[in-house]
C-alpha cells in the first residue's frame, strides 16, 4: 500500500536514542504496545511523556468518537506530512480492520462525499487549526457550532488536533526513522498478529469520565485553557504536561517562554502572547522589551541560546520536514541533548496549544 | 452411498469456494495495484503543478479538491511585495547567442528563487527578467519584511557568486535592481474559468515595481519603502534617498537603500 507521504523528503535520524526502561514499560502499560519512538525523547522524559499521557485516545474523549478522533490523526499528521505519525495511524487504521483500499481513500480525500456530515465539518475545522492557524480554524470553528457541535465536543476536537500537531513536530522535528512504520501493513509477520494487535492496542483504549476540575498555577500562562478543560479528563492531562515542561531543567523557563511567545506572535494567537508577555514580565523583562524582541526576534538583552531558540521556534509554525529536519540539526552543536530535546517539545507543545488556545479561550463560556 | 454423495458435494463446493477465494484474491491484488499507481500518478502530478504555482497553493488545491475553487475566497491581506529586474538585459539579449542566453537567464532565475524561497517567500511570476515574489501571502508572517530585505540581501551574495562563474566562462555579468514594499491587498486565486492564478492585487505591487525602477535613478540595487523600514530592527543599515516623483503615485517616494545587515551576534563576534 503506497503511502501519500512516501514522496516526502525525510533526512535520516540523528537523534540520539536512549535506552530507559522505566519510560519504555510506561509506555508499554499506556499504549499496550512497545513504542520505540520513546527512546528518542528521553533525554527530556517530560516530551517522552507529553506524547503519551495527552495522546486522545487514552480515557481523555468524552464526547467525540475515537473513530473521528483516529481521522482527525491522519489528516492533520497529512496537513504537516509526517511520515511517521501518518504511518503510524495507518497501521492503528488497518488493525482495526479498515481495507486498505478504504484508507488510501481518506487519504485521497476520495472519501469525503461517503464520510457524515459532521464528520466532515470535523476534518475541515482539524485542517484549518493545523494548516492555517486561528485565522482559518475561527470559520471552521463556527461551522462546527452551528451544525450542531457542542462547545465541550468541540474543545475534545481542538485538543485532538493539538495533540497530532504536537506528535507530527516531536517526530518530524527529530527525523524519527518512519520506514518500519510505513512497512507494517505490509510485513507478513504483521499481517498474521493483525487480530491480536488489534485486540491489544483495543483493550489500552477507553472513554474518558468526569473528573474534578485542576487548579494550575495562576502565574503561568494557559491556566485559563486549563480551566476551560474543567470536568475533562482533558484538564488534569494538559496541565500536568504544561507543568512538567515549565519544571524541566534544561532549558531556562525564560528561554521557554520566548519560544511560545514567538509562536503565538507567528501564528498569530493574540490572547497567548498577552499571558506570555506577563510571565516574561515576571522573568524581569518589560512588555515594550518583550514586545520588541518577539518584532525583531532578536536583542541585546537575549543570551545566545535564547537567540538560537527564538529562531528555531519561527521555523516550526509552517514547515516542509527535511527543511525542519536540517534546522533542528543545526542547533546539535550549539544544545546538549537534553537540551536538543527539551527544545523540540517545548517547539511542539507550543505548536498545539497555542493554535487551540487561539480558538478555544476565545469561545464565549 | 449417500454419505460419498454427501462428501462430494461438500468438497466440489469448498473446491468451488476456493477457486471464488483465489479470484477474488487476484482481483483484490489487481486493484490495490491499480490504486498504487493511481496514488504515484496523483504524487507525480502534485510534483508537476508544484512548478507551476506555489507549493502551499497546490497542497491546499489538492486538499479542498479542485471542484472548490470558487469557494476559496480571496481574503484582504498585508503582503510584502519584492520585484527584482536584471538591469541592462535588453542590450545583453540582443548580444548573446539565445541557447546562451537562456542558460544565463535560467542561472539567475534558479539562484533569486533559491534566495527567496529560503527566506519564506515565494515567487508569483517570472515577468521577462523580472521576478515579482510575496511575502507573507500564504501564510500569516509578521516578520515578513524583514525576511524580504534578508531575501534581497541574499540574492545580491548570491548574483555576486553567480558573476564569477560568468567572468570565468567568458559571459557578461548581470546586475540587478531590486525595490521592495509592504502595504494591503488583496491575495488569493484570481482569474477566469479557464486559467487561475494565486495573486496580489493592490498598489503595493505597483509600488514595489516603481521604487525597483528608481535603483537606476539612485544608483543602488535594493530600495524599499518607509513602509518596509519601519518593520526592520537596527541591525539593517539603510542610506534615506531623495524622494521622487513616480508614475501613478500622488506623493513623492521615499526610498531607503540597503547596505548590509549587522547582527549582534556578527558584532559581538567583530568586537
Amino acid at each position: 500500500m503506497t503511502s501519500a507521504l512516501a514522496h516526502v523528503a525525510w533526512e535520516p535520524c540523528f537523534a540520539e536514542a536512549r535506552q530507559d526502561r522505566e519510560l519504555e514499560a510506561y509506555a508499554r502499560r499506556r499504549m499496550g504496545l512497545p513504542n520505540a519512538a520513546v527512546r528518542y525523547f528521553a533525554a527530556a522524559p517530560w516530551v517522552a511523556r507529553a506524547a503519551i499521557d495527552i495522546h486522545p485516545e487514552f480515557g481523555l474523549l468524552m464526547h467525540l468518537e475515537q473513530g473521528t478522533a483516529d481521522l482527525i490523526g491522519l489528516v492533520v499528521s497529512q496537513e504537516n506530512a509526517c511520515r511517521f505519525c501518518f504511518a503510524a495511524v495507518r497501521a492503528v487504521l488497518w488493525f482495526q480492520g479498515m481495507d486498505r483500499a478504504r484508507v488510501q481513500r481518506i487519504e485521497q480525500e476520495a472519501a469525503r462525499p461517503d464520510l457524515p456530515p459532521l464528520v466532515r465539518l470535523t476534518l475541515d475545522y482539524a485542517r484549518s487549526q493545523s494548516r492555517s492557524g486561528p485565522a482559518g480554524a475561527r470559520q471552521a470553528w463556527t461551522a462546527l457550532r452551528a451544525a450542531g457541535v457542542s462547545a465541550a465536543e468541540a474543545r475534545e476536537i481542538a485538543f485532538t488536533v493539538a495533540t497530532a500537531d504536537l506528535a507530527n513536530r516531536l517526530h518530524t522535528a527529530l527525523a524519527i526513522p518512519p520506514r518500519m512504520m510505513e512497512r507494517a501493513p505490509e510485513s507478513l509477520a504483521m499481517r498474521l498478529l493483525r487480530p491480536l494487535l488489534d485486540r491489544m492496542t483495543r483493550s489500552h483504549r477507553w472513554r474518558g469520565s468526569p473528573t474534578t476540575a485542576v487548579a494550575p498555577a495562576p502565574d503561568l500562562p494557559y491556566a485559563r485553557l486549563v480551566s476551560a478543560y474543567a470536568g475533562s479528563p482533558i484538564g488534569p492531562a494538559l496541565a500536568r504536561t504544561i507543568d512538567e515542561m515549565w519544571a524541566s531543567p534544561h532549558l531556562s523557563r525564560r528561554a521557554k517562554l520566548l519560544m511560545f511567545g514567538v509562536v503565538s506572535r507567528g501564528l498569530p494567537c493574540d490572547v497567548c502572547e498577552l499571558e506570555i508577555t506577563r510571565a516574561l514580565q515576571l522573568e524581569g523583562l518589560d512588555a515594550p522589551g518583550v514586545a520588541r524582541l518577539l518584532t525583531h526576534l532578536d536583542g541585546p538583552e537575549l543570551e545566545p541560546t535564547e537567540r538560537l531558540l527564538m529562531a528555531y521556534a519561527r521555523e516550526t509554525l509552517w514547515y516542509q520536514p527535511a527543511a525542519l529536519q536540517r534546522h533542528t540539526r543545526a542547533l546539535q552543536p550549539h544544545l546538549s541533548t537534553e537540551q536538543l530535546v527539551e527544545a523540540v517539545g517545548v517547539a511542539a507543545l507550543a505548536n498545539g496549544v497555542c493554535r487551540m488556545a487561539a480558538v478555544v479561550m476565545t469561545e464565549p463560556a | 452411498m449417500i454419505a460419498w454423495a454427501l462428501a462430494l458435494a461438500l468438497s466440489a463446493a469448498a473446491a468451488a469456494l476456493l477457486v471464488a477465494w483465489l479470484q477474488q484474491r487476484a482481483r483484490n491484488a489487481d486493484l490495490e495495484r491499480q490504486i498504487d499507481a493511481a496514488t504515484e500518478e496523483l504524487q507525480r502530478l502534485q510534483q508537476a503543478c508544484a512548478r507551476l504555482a506555489p507549493a502551499g497553493v497546490v497542497n491546499r488545491l489538492v486538499a479542498d479538491g479542485v471542484s472548490e475553487l470558487g469557494e476559496m475566497p480571496a481574503q484582504r491581506k498585508v503582503v510584502t511585495a519584492l520585484f527584482v529586474d536584471l538591469v541592462g538585459y535588453t542590450a545583453m539579449s540582443e548580444r548573446l547567442d539565445p541557447a546562451l542566453l537562456a542558460r544565463v537567464l535560467n542561472g539567475y532565475f534558479q539562484r533569486m528563487s533559491d534566495a527567496i524561497h529560503e527566506h519564506r517567500g515565494h515567487v508569483s511570476t517570472f515577468l521577462g527578467d523580472g521576478i515579482l515574489a510575496y511575502f507573507g501571502a500564504l501564510q500569516p508572517n509578521p516578520w515578513q519584511s524583514a525576511d524580504a530585505v534578508r531575501a534581497a540581501l541574499a540574492m545580491r551574495a548570491a548574483l555576486a557568486d553567480y558573476n564569477r562563474e560568468l567572468e570565468r566562462e567568458g559571459l557578461p555579468t548581470l546586475k540587478i535592481g531590486v525595490g521592495v514594499h509592504r502595504g494591503s491587498g488583496l491575495a488569493g486565486l484570481i482569474g477566469s474559468r479557464e486559467r487561475m492564478e494565486y495573486g496580489f492585487v493592490g498598489r503595493t505591487v505597483n509600488l514595489a515595481a516603481r521604487v525597483q525602477a528608481l535603483t537606476r535613478v539612485h544608483g543602488v540595487d535594493i530600495l524599499v519603502t518607509d513602509a518596509v523600514r519601519s518593520e526592520l530592527d537596527s541591525s539593517f543599515r539603510l542610506d534615506a534617498m531623495p524622494a521622487e516623483w513616480v508614475k501613478g503615485i500622488a506623493e513623492p517616494v521615499v526610498s531607503h537603500a540597503v547596505r548590509e545587515r549587522v547582527t549582534l551576534a556578527d558584532a559581538a563576534r567583530a568586537a
